[in-house]
């Protein structure tokens, strides 16, 4: 394949999802500075991995170079928020899916609470979250990516997209709780 | 994905199966069976609720991240795209410009896949069409959130005056609607919004029999929903995820009559 055809299938394949790709850059390295580099050198990597991708999910592919690009910024630059996910992720585990039946059902406040979050607050909640947490929230609720994509990009099976999932959402509105009392 | 959901499911799994429930995972069997869970427990009523409200309060309020300026045009140059064009202004101009590069390097693919065949020929329009509009100064001839608005503009501009629903409810504001030609014909084409991404949704008059109810594909990276009702067949592309453009589909699908 020449040097033209791969730039035509890198603006068709990859630059569609530029916008996707800064976003997810931009949660996962906490800052634009970093997430400009971190999206640039991914394009790059993108460019020369083009003839791997196979056409048919782009987003998901450019997705998933985008966080391996972030992943080896972050073990560069900030190993801490790598390490401290495993060891938390064995801590809940053991209490995850284990909700108490009245923190459950406290319905009201709790979700008026969250109807009324603004945007920072949200934002600001987000950013609190693990890492691991963090990114399958945002692929899922703000960039609206499928289960079975969503595994794809962070290369875990479908059943932990679920269930980080399920605990990141309850985290998030654990923090929106803290935040507000 | 996971078991059957059933009345021995423990709670604990009910529970989290109501986000894939309600992120549109669950196979409609499994759907209605939690359903009907939902229904007769109070805990996982009010966690549905909770997850619920959260989701609509991330998708309503949290804003996207804007694309820094400069970090397209470095990127084209870096891949050796750009013929370094200088481009101030608004976003929305670096945006028309990637995108008309899309369309100039993938011109060459389009006459080639011009073959009539279940609708591919229109498909390609279909694209083109909505990559047009996206590098127009404005993606949309008539502008607005009011269905009463937008409906009425077609009349006289195309054969027949689109179906308009209001869908702001759900997340997918109605912004406008443009004309657009499909196989040399004026088609009616409205265009939603969800979060950034632009919905365009054209009714084209089916001439093709005997093609399927409702089939997917991905083009260039968009991704296109074609269905049909009343001898019209509906298209819409957008760059959103299939989930959410599959959920915005059925949202206009099942939305009551004008």
């Amino acid at each position: 394949m020449s040097g033209d055809d791969d730039r035509k299938r890198f603006a068709e394949l990859v630059m569609p999802h530029l916008g996707d790709a800064y976003a997810l850059a931009h949660w996962l390295t906490g800052n634009q500075a970093d997430a400009e580099d971190v999206v640039q050198e991914a394009c790059l990597r993108a460019f020369r991995g083009l003839a791997g991708c196979a056409g048919t999910n782009a987003r998901a592919w450019t997705l998933t170079i985008v966080r391996h690009t972030a992943y080896s910024w972050l073990g560069k630059n900030r190993r801490s928020a790598l390490v401290a996910v495993d060891d938390l992720e064995a801590v809940e585990r053991a209490q995850a899916l284990s909700p108490d039946a009245a923190v459950a059902s406290r319905p009201t406040p709790e979700t008026e609470l969250i109807a009324k979050a603004d945007a920072a607050r949200l934002e600001a909640a987000i950013a609190m979250l693990p890492l691991q947490f963090r990114e399958t929230l945002v692929l899922r609720d703000l960039q609206g990516l499928q289960y079975r994509e969503i595994a794809e990009v962070t290369a875990v099976p479908v059943g932990t997209v679920m269930s980080r999932l399920a605990r990141a959402r309850a985290r998030l509105i654990d923090l929106i709780r803290v935040d507000e009392s | 994905m996971t078991n059957p959901v059933n009345a021995s499911t423990p709670a604990d799994e009910s529970l989290l199966l109501i986000h894939a429930y309600l992120d549109g995972e669950l196979d409609p069997a499994n759907a209605i069976a939690l359903e009907r869970r939902i229904e007769s427990d109070p805990v996982l009523a009010a966690e549905r609720m909770r997850i619920e409200t959260l989701r609509r309060a991330l998708r309503e309020r949290v804003a996207v991240k804007p694309l820094p300026p400069g970090l397209r045009g470095r990127i084209e140059k870096a891949i050796g795209l750009s013929r370094a064009q200088p481009k101030p202004g608004p976003s929305w101009r670096a945006l028309a410009a990637s995108v008309a590069l899309a369309v100039i390097a993938s011109s060459g693919a389009t006459f080639l896949a011009l073959h009539d065949a279940t609708g591919d020929r229109v498909a390609v329009e279909i694209v083109d069409d909505h990559l047009r509009a996206l590098m127009a100064p404005a993606p949309i001839d008539v502008r607005s959130s009011d269905r009463h608005t937008v409906k009425p503009w077609f009349n006289g501009r195309t054969p027949q005056a689109p179906r308009v629903v209001d869908l702001a409810q759900d997340g997918f504001p109605l912004v406008g609607g443009r004309i657009d030609v499909i196989a040399g014909a004026p088609v009616p084409t409205l265009v939603y919004q969800h979060r950034e991404h632009i919905i365009s949704l054209s009714a084209v008059l089916d001439t093709i029999k005997a093609t399927p109810p409702e089939s997917r594909r991905t083009m260039r990276g968009y991704n296109l929903v074609r269905w049909v009702d009343n001898g019209i067949a509906y298209w819409a592309i957008s760059d959103l995820g299939s989930t959410d453009l599959d959920a915005f589909v059925r949202l206009f699908r099942a939305a009551p009559p004008e």
